[in-house]
Parts: structure tokens; C-alpha cells; sequence
């Protein structure tokens, strides 16, 4: 067993490395019509990486989840190739970021073994998540893009603050739900058929529900507001096992989101584009209509690496997808690989939220179970809200596709949640497979 | 430069090793739902009934979970050689439970007869819905409540 999960693994890096070669060797088919040995060299580097920390793995974390760290690598390579294929500067940056992500990922699994210590600090936990939310509006430090505080810039070092929040305060309410599900769920009364949680209860829900609202409004952040409140009610929804809860908690959100698309221009204007993007095809409604143009264009197959129009031929500075390497690279890639690649990459999102999913069902802890829930959900939600922004199933909002799309912040601090996942897996397959363990899931050594 | 065949050739090459990528992840994780889905109820709730492989089933008396304390309504544990009950680690049945105690309540055998004794919890121990002082001997039927969390006592 020990091995076998760690085989697999191994396993499983090797076509990573090999889409990431051919990915590379396209671009460079299109790009200097000729193929050299480059994408070979870029493909042996990428699998020397994944190698070192698969090694690690095996020294530290013998029992964990054998695929998710392929599944991540993967979802990694596509980016690589896609931000390579924008613009060979800003790849390699995402190739340092990557190797920064990594080492992250390893110094997570050094020091966090033993991750119940998280519980002990979660108030201090929650305040710094919360003020990493906070950190864009303050004057001097925070930077405005598109109209959204997003942004931090401390001297050098730039950053979006709520790639990390959302680790933080996912840790917060794993913690927090496991110690007052009991509560939630025993106080409960019906009101009007309605299963409403005791009052003096109701406060937590209302702090996410005021926070969520507060970025809408203040940090103009639709999609981290968004993927808050979803991860949030999925977790609710975990720990207490109580519908109506979520219902609420949707119910909630609406009515907020509804009153401030109302009242608000920034929120008002995103829904306008969203529901009619031809009003203004030429300024507001560019970008969305782009990425529409740019997927249909791609058909069944897609246009082949490299092929896409980004900008306008002959004019480089007139951009056909506005933001393709970061908001736009969904639509790049269903671009280039048409509607079966789009489909790939959901398909490999799909199969990131089932392992996590399976991990948070092995592990025998209330606080774990939470945890790896509350992560993986919040990893599936971004995604959503991103693809869905880009496909124009819900208004676009600038986060980001994970481990895709341009930027720093959002590889490392994902790599630092695919760790935590690591973590409570390796827990929890140990405990079943160790004689005497959970006698229920001694089938996990199969 | 239009769709010269090593681009085309990559292209698919690419979404065919990544859809059988895919496939083959998929493919484990339906087997991993087989094998999940078959055994105990219980390897999905928050708490699992802890085995003692080492001890027979010739059990004759048992605590079931009725509600609360995390744990899976109607989950048995076997009596033999007792049980502690509280909130950390170290007792047999680990309950989450706000007004529980580190080590609140035990249930032990003495003779053919089984007894429960509250350990001096902060918050005490409700036989029946009485208050239980010291030890105070079960019978089939009796429930045993700790803050928000109930068991049956059955023999």
C-alpha cells in the first residue's frame, strides 16, 4: 500500500511531463516553424521538478493521495504552455513562481505535520485572513485593478491578498463548525416549517454573510465574495447536516447581491454586461464578447497551439482577448484546443474536488473532515466562478483559474492548500492501514 | 502555416494523453467508490465505532449512540471490558460535545451486572434524566446522557 500509492504517483507524473513537452513543442511548431530540442529540455525540467518533490513526498508523506499532486502538475503544464504561448517573459516567472509554489508546498508539509496546532491559533488565523482582505483598500499599500481592489504592493513584492485569505479563513470555519455543529444542530427550531439555527448562534453566520457583502461592496470583489460564501455554506452544510441551513445562507446572499446590484454602479454595470454584452460591444462589453468570439472559434477540436488570435494581426497593441493570461486563459485554450480541451480541463478540475472529497470521507477527525472539505470546496467553487464568468453562465469577476492562470499569489497559495489536502490524507489512509486502525477502512489497503 | 501536420499531430496527440490521463485518474476513483460504498455506514460519519479485533463478538450488552457528540445515531459499542466516555483523546468513545469532560463517564461490568459511574465531570451525567452521583447499576433500555449527547444501554 505504502509504496503502491507512491508508485502511482510516480505513474501519473510521467504523462504530465509528457503534455507539457508536447504543449511546448506546438507552440513551437507555430512559433518558429521549426522543432527544436527546446520543449524536450523544457519537459526534462519540468519532470526533474515534479521528481524532487514526488521524492519528498515519499520520505514525508508515504500514504497520501496519490494523485493529487499529478492532477496539480497537470493543471500547472497547461498553464506553462498557455502563458508561454502569450508571451515568453511572463512564463518564466510562472516557472519560478512554480518552483516557489513547490518549495512552499514542502515547508506546509514540513512544519504543519502535525495541522491540529491551526485549530489552537484559528482567531488569530481568521483576524489575518481578514485583514488580508482588508489590506487592497488601505491607503499606500493597496492597488486598484479594474476598478476592484485586488492588489497589494509592498515595496517590491506584489500580491493578491485573498488568494491567501481564503486559506485562512477556510481554517477558521473548519475549526469553528467543528466545535459548534453540535450546537447549531441541537439549538435548531422550526419557525414557519422553516429549520431555523439558535439565535445566538446565528452571529458567525451573519459575520461570513456581513464579510461577503463587505467585499462586494468595498473591495469590489465579486468572485472572492462569491467563493466565500459558497465554500461557507458548504461547509455549513457538512457540519450540521442541515439543508435548510444552506437554503438560508443562499436565500441571504441573493438578497444582498440583488440590493447592491441595485444600489451600487460597480455591481450594477457587471450584471448589465453580463445580461447584455452588446450595448456597449466596443468598451464594456469587449472583454466577455472576446472570450465568446475566442471559444466558438476554437470548435470541436480547436485551432492548434499557437493558432489563436490574441491580438489583431499586424497591430500587436490591439488586443482581440483583453487579460488573456490571467481572467481570459479559459477561453485561450478552449481556443487552441477546442471544446474537448475545455472539457479536459474541467474534467481534471472535477477529478481534483472528488479526490478531495474522498480524503475529507476517509479522515476520522471532525476538524480534518472540515478542513479537506472546506479546501476542496472553495478550489471547486474558483474555479467555477472564473470558467463560469468566462463562458458568461454568471457575471466575469476577476479570479483566478487555478494553477493556470498568470500570477503568483494564486499558484503558491494553492499549492499550499493542495499540501494541507496532503496532510489530512496521509493522516487518514495511516490510520487505515495500520493494524489495529479503523477496522471500516482496512479496505483502503487493497 | 495553416495547420501544417506536426501542429495538428500535437494538438491531438495532446488531448488524446490527456483525456486517457483523465480516464485512468476516473477509473481509480470509481474503484475507490466500490470499495467505499459496500462496507459500514460508519467509515463516513465523523466518528468511526473503534474496532478491538483482539476481543470476540460474544458481546452481550452494548451503548448505542442515540444523538449528538458526533457521532453516527445508532453506532454500537460493545461493552467488554468497559468503556470511558468523554472529550479527549484517550477514552474509548470520543464524543465532540461542548459540556463534555476530558474523561466524563465510564460504563464497566461487575459480575454479570454493568454499571456506569460519572468521573467527576464539571457538568454531570444524567441517568434516565436523573442526575447520576457515583455508580449506578443498567438495565436494558436505560439512556445515559452527557451535555447534548444520549446512548442507550442494551443487553
Amino acid at each position: 500500500m505504502k509504496s503502491g500509492a507512491r508508485n502511482r504517483e510516480l505513474l501519473a507524473l510521467i504523462p504530465v511531463a509528457a503534455l507539457l513537452t508536447a504543449g511546448f513543442a506546438g507552440v513551437f511548431a507555430q512559433d518558429h516553424a521549426k522543432l527544436g530540442n527546446a520543449s524536450l529540455v523544457y519537459g526534462a525540467y519540468f519532470f526533474a521538478i515534479c521528481l524532487a518533490t514526488h521524492i519528498y513526498l515519499r520520505i514525508r508523506l508515504p500514504n497520501a493521495d496519490p494523485y493529487l499532486f499529478p492532477l496539480a502538475a497537470l493543471l500547472t503544464a497547461i498553464g506553462l504552455v498557455m502563458v508561454y504561448r502569450i508571451d515568453q517573459h511572463l512564463a518564466r516567472d510562472q516557472a519560478n513562481w512554480f518552483v516557489i509554489g513547490l518549495i512552499l508546498f514542502a515547508l506546509t508539509i514540513q512544519f504543519l505535520r502535525d495541522y491540529e496546532v491551526l485549530e489552537r491559533y484559528r482567531y488569530l488565523i481568521a483576524v489575518g485572513g481578514l485583514l488580508l482582505l482588508l489590506a487592497p483598500r488601505l491607503p499606500g499599500i493597496g492597488q486598484q485593478v479594474n476598478e476592484a481592489y485586488l492588489g497589494v504592493k509592498i515595496g517590491p513584492i506584489a500580491f493578491q491578498p485573498a488568494e491567501f485569505s481564503k486559506l485562512a479563513i477556510i481554517i477558521f470555519l473548519a475549526s469553528y463548525l467543528r466545535e459548534n455543529r453540535e450546537v447549531l444542530v441541537v439549538g435548531a427550531r422550526r419557525v414557519l416549517g422553516v429549520t431555523l439555527p439558535p439565535l445566538k448562534h446565528f452571529g458567525p453566520i451573519l459575520v461570513v454573510w456581513g464579510a461577503s457583502m463587505f467585499m462586494l461592496v468595498f473591495i469590489r470583489d465579486l468572485g472572492s465574495s462569491l467563493m466565500f460564501f459558497a465554500a461557507f455554506l458548504a461547509l455549513l452544510y457538512v457540519a450540521t447536516g442541515r439543508f435548510s441551513f444552506v437554503v438560508i445562507g443562499m436565500v441571504m446572499f441573493v438578497l444582498g447581491a440583488w440590493f447592491f446590484a441595485t444600489t451600487v454602479p460597480h455591481v450594477h454595470e457587471r450584471i448589465e454586461i453580463w445580461l447584455h454584452p452588446f450595448n456597449d460591444p466596443l468598451e464594456s462589453g469587449y472583454q466577455i464578447l472576446g472570450s465568446i468570439f475566442s471559444q466558438a472559434d476554437g470548435g470541436l477540436f480547436g485551432k492548434g497551439f499557437g493558432h489563436a488570435l490574441i491580438t489583431v494581426p499586424g497591430s500587436p497593441s490591439q488586443t482581440l482577448l483583453p487579460a488573456a493570461q490571467t481572467d481570459m486563459i479559459y477561453a485561450l485554450i478552449v481556443n487552441e484546443l477546442g471544446l474537448f480541451g475545455g472539457t479536459g480541463l474541467v474534467l481534471v478540475y472535477l477529478l481534483v474536488t472528488a479526490r478531495g472529497f474522498k480524503i475529507a470521507l476517509l479522515a476520522s477527525d471532525g476538524f480534518s473532515k472540515l478542513l479537506a472539505t472546506g479546501l476542496t470546496a472553495v478550489f471547486a467553487i474558483q474555479a467555477f466562478v472564473i470558467i463560469g464568468g468566462v463562458t458568461r453562465v454568471i457575471p466575469l469577476t476577476g479570479v483566478t483559474l487555478p494553477f493556470v492562470s498568470y500570477g503568483g499569489s494564486s499558484i503558491v497559495a494553492n499549492f499550499v492548500l493542495i499540501a494541507l489536502l496532503l496532510l489530512v490524507s496521509d493522516r487518514a489512509r495511516r490510520e487505515a492501514v495500520e493494524p489495529g486502525g479503523r477496522e471500516a477502512l482496512a479496505l483502503g489497503a487493497s | 502555416m495553416q495547420y501544417d501536420p506536426i501542429s495538428v499531430a500535437l494538438k491531438f496527440g495532446f488531448l488524446a494523453v490527456l483525456f486517457l490521463f483523465v480516464l485512468v485518474i476516473a477509473r481509480s476513483a470509481l474503484k475507490d467508490l466500490r470499495r467505499t460504498a459496500a462496507p459500514a455506514p460508519d467509515a463516513t460519519g465523523f466518528h468511526a465505532v473503534p474496532a478491538h479485533p483482539e476481543i470476540p463478538y460474544a458481546v452481550d450488552a452494548w451503548l448505542v449512540a442515540e444523538r449528538g457528540g458526533g457521532l453516527e445515531p445508532g453506532a454500537r459499542f460493545d461493552l467488554i471490558g468497559g468503556l470511558s466516555i468523554g472529550r479527549s483523546g484517550e477514552v474509548d468513545v470520543q464524543i465532540e460535545d461542548r459540556y463534555a469532560s476530558g474523561l466524563h463517564a465510564r460504563v464497566f461490568p461487575r459480575g454479570d451486572r454493568f454499571l456506569v459511574e460519572d468521573m467527576r465531570s464539571t457538568n454531570g451525567t444524567l441517568l434516565n434524566g436523573a442526575s447520576l452521583n457515583g455508580e449506578a447499576e443498567l438495565i436494558d433500555g436505560d439512556t445515559i446522557q452527557i451535555g447534548d449527547t444520549v446512548f442507550r444501554f442494551e443487553q
